[in-house]
């Protein structure tokens, strides 16, 4: 048994250890507010198990593994259905760019500490309303004030920031050059005057997202992160963190399985659905194309394991998973006939096919759209040209809106 | 588990490649389609030359002792120059046939000389819709019946089929000189397809019952992972062949990539040309395991759709010289059809991994 099998395994067994406690069947009917606090908790005893901050240097708390062992773990993680949601961003972005970004180590490493513990939780504020796939064309401005800053503006979809004690925010600090060289990387503190935050209800029915508004939030200059005018840089370091995730062939829906099941005991036209051919080719072409996705990864981890560098095809995951879940989870839906109308907005999406599909379009949105998706492979691995851009080298100001 | 590449089988992709991008032309394979029975002689000539024929046998039996990863590798890249011949991949499914299933002098009769392509050899297991037919007669050691449209057919030496004995299923081996066959045109011609007319022809008994049912999925299986590769090949050519005209034509002002209607189009036959890799890879992986026959359909199925649509994609990409005959692209798209038909239609291998998915979850 190799390494990462033998780490894989004790991961495992500290997880089944826990699961009664944090797992799904733990969080059923519990509130968003129960449900933190239990994430909070969870979050507690994963660090002092040694499963936080895998990959992280062993100076700001890290465990100093590889990305390998974090992605076992996630992986091993993932089915319990653990309450991690709410520290998702904050773990996977914010708090690995301080890291990397912020001068003072001590101040650095304090919360650290505490995001891993589930005591602190940060957010990324990127997206704006002008802006969200065009991350450069936002308009959130910083203008100096004293020896500081003064921010204005509005983000939006940022992800628990109804939670957040901190977050990570990239500003307009030169309107007078082109739009990437004009920016600026700061964090904020959320908790500052004139920082509010208002949850967005998504079609769902749940509000993991909100609109944040800044209206003369001063920051002071050893808040910034980047050089002025250098912050698209550290926005793009930022996004390039979660190279290394663990994927979900099932597009983070449920599992064939589920969907092998259902079919098992429905009926169409009064004969068993498992024997129409609709569905066995649904179930044999999902099948394949996850089976393929599988091996993606599997392969992507052991060319990590031999200190290779995974190629680019593990970035297909979320485009072909994401959007065959969706179209899967319709199909689940018709197969129950009246009975499919039956919904309930908080089941988890891995389990239930209502909820799994009116979610599935977010999957598609956030993280990078499809269409981003389809052109980054284009233009980075297939090396075809970048879209005409009519505002490329205007200065950000002559942009006509 | 999936793989990594050792440095041998790195070589093995490589040399191939080299070998085949410098002999195999669009301008040789185009009068190919226009006649019955003509194969590009070259391809059959390195294949036997370089051990292709060989790779996969023992080297007990003149074989050189790798496997289905390595003829994979050999398929991916005949695929990509379309080959010319179609014979690397029934030979090997059969002389597994006979390595498996047949008594020592069968194997010496027939695997040294499939090792080194001197025969040549064909599965006839299809019959119409059937993928597996067995209405070829067997009976006191003779066949009877006709094996239709069988892929090779013009020229193989030896054929391994199904039939039936009237009470049982039959996977047995004949010999195929002096028997009749009438070659049939196909929108693939070079890939020989004939009917097979046994008639009173000698052959002998490899497999019965329901071991022999077993036999001919597990040939079909193996040589579904051969193809899915040879797919992948032709479907990453067809890849790279648009886009390459997608930087060089231009239209309104700039190259044709940049539109993304035209450049999603062909990031999307990236996506399925990893995802056939990745299948075919896999199942060759997995050989000699219990989901072997699942992985080998899902890789089947990944491959022929890749294909298929990378044809169909790589000629709309190409506007109106994608569909002249100089071109080329119709070659491809004859070519992921016959591959789509001869190991088996999806619809067999939907049903296949249906039924495994069904054992798995009961």
């Amino acid at each position: 048994m190799s390494d990462i099998d033998i780490y894989r395994r004790k991961a495992r067994a500290w997880l089944e250890s826990v699961a009664p406690r944090f797992g799904r069947a733990a969080r059923a009917g519990l509130s968003e507010e129960e449900d933190l606090a239990l994430g909070r908790a969870y979050l507690r005893e994963r660090f002092a198990a040694g499963y936080a901050g895998i990959n992280w240097p062993i100076e700001f708390g890290g465990q100093g593994l590889g990305h390998i062992e974090k992605v076992a773990f996630e992986t091993e993680e993932m089915p319990f259905g653990m309450p991690t949601a709410y520290f998702s961003i904050s773990l996977g972005m914010p708090v690995p760019i301080i890291m990397r970004f912020c001068e003072d180590k001590a101040w650095v490493k304090e919360r650290v500490l505490k995001a891993l513990q589930g005591e602190e939780i940060w957010c990324q504020l990127f997206s704006e309303p002008a802006g969200g796939s065009d991350l450069a064309g936002l308009r959130t401005r910083a203008e100096t004030d004293g020896n500081g800053w003064k921010i204005n503006g509005q983000k939006v979809w940022t992800s628990w920031a109804q939670y957040s004690d901190y977050g990570v925010i990239v500003v307009r600090t030169d309107p007078t050059v082109p739009k990437h060289k004009g920016l600026t990387y700061f964090w904020v503190d959320m908790k500052a005057p004139g920082v509010t935050v208002r949850p967005i209800k998504l079609a769902g029915g749940d509000s993991h997202v909100n609109e944040v508004f800044f209206d003369d939030v001063k920051v002071g200059d050893d808040h910034r992160m980047s050089p002025v005018g250098g912050g698209f840089a550290v926005a793009m370091a930022t996004l390039m963190i979660e190279r290394y995730v663990a994927t979900d062939s099932a597009g983070f829906g449920p599992h064939l399985d589920l969907f092998v099941a259902l079919a098992e005991e429905a009926e169409i036209n009064g004969r068993p659905a498992i024997e129409d051919g609709r569905i066995r080719q649904q179930i044999a072409r999902n099948h394949a194309m996850r089976n393929s996705l599988d091996a993606i990864t599997a392969r992507a981890m052991k060319m990590m394991q031999a200190g290779m560098e995974p190629g680019p095809e593990g970035s297909l995951n979320k485009l072909v998973s994401v959007r065959s879940r969706q179209k899967l989870s319709e199909l689940a839906i018709d197969l129950q006939g009246a009975a499919g109308l039956h919904f309930d907005a908080h089941a988890p999406v891995k389990q239930d096919w209502g909820a799994s599909w009116i979610n599935a379009p977010t999957g598609r949105i956030a993280g990078g759209a499809d269409e981003m998706l389809l052109n980054t492979i284009a233009e980075k691995i297939l090396g075809l040209p970048q879209d005409h851009r009519p505002d490329k080298g205007i200065p950000f100001n002559q942009i006509p809106a | 588990m999936s793989i990594l590449y050792d440095e041998g089988q790195q070589a093995i992709a490589s040399e191939s490649r080299r070998i085949l991008e410098a002999h195999v032309t669009t301008e040789a394979l185009l009068p190919l389609l226009e006649t019955q029975d003509a194969i590009f002689e070259p391809f059959w000539s390195i294949a036997k030359e370089q051990g292709w024929t060989a790779v996969a046998l023992p080297e007990a039996y003149g074989g050189l002792g790798l496997g289905l990863i390595e003829l994979g590798l050999v398929a991916l890249q005949a695929g990509r120059s379309l080959s010319g011949a179609p014979f690397l991949t029934p030979s090997f499914g059969a002389a597994r046939a006979i390595l498996d299933h047949g008594d020592e002098a069968l194997k010496q009769h027939w695997l040294p000389r499939l090792a080194t392509g001197d025969a040549i050899c064909a599965i006839a297991f299809a019959e119409g819709q059937q993928v597996i037919g067995r209405s070829l007669a067997f009976k006191d050691g003779k066949l009877g019946g006709t094996k239709p449209a069988v892929t090779g057919g013009t020229r193989a030496d030896v054929a391994v089929v199904t039939a039936s004995d009237g009470k049982e299923p039959i996977l047995a081996v004949a010999e195929l000189a002096g028997i009749e066959r009438q070659a049939i045109d196909s929108f693939d011609n070079s890939r020989c397809a004939a009917d097979l007319i046994f008639a009173d022809t000698p052959a002998t008994v490899l497999a019965r019952g329901p071991a022999a049912e077993e036999a001919a999925l597990h040939i079909l299986a193996l040589q579904a992972v051969i193809t899915a590769h040879e797919q992948t090949g032709g479907a990453e050519k067809l890849l790279e062949t648009a886009r390459d005209y997608a930087l060089t034509r231009r239209a309104f002002g700039q190259p044709i990539g940049a539109f993304q209607s035209v450049k999603h189009r062909i990031a999307e036959i990236y996506a399925l040309v990893e995802l056939a890799r990745a299948g075919a890879v896999h199942a060759a992986s997995r050989e000699g395991q219990d989901d072997f026959i699942a992985a080998a359909a899902a890789a089947r199925i990944q491959a022929t759709d890749s294909y298929d649509t990378a044809a169909r994609d790589c000629v709309q990409v190409h506007g109106g010289i994608g569909v002249t005959w100089e071109a080329g692209l119709h070659l491809h798209m004859r070519r992921a059809r016959s591959l789509a038909i001869e190991q088996g239609n999806l619809f067999f291998w939907e049903d296949v991994l249906v039924d495994r998915l069904r054992e798995k979850a009961a």
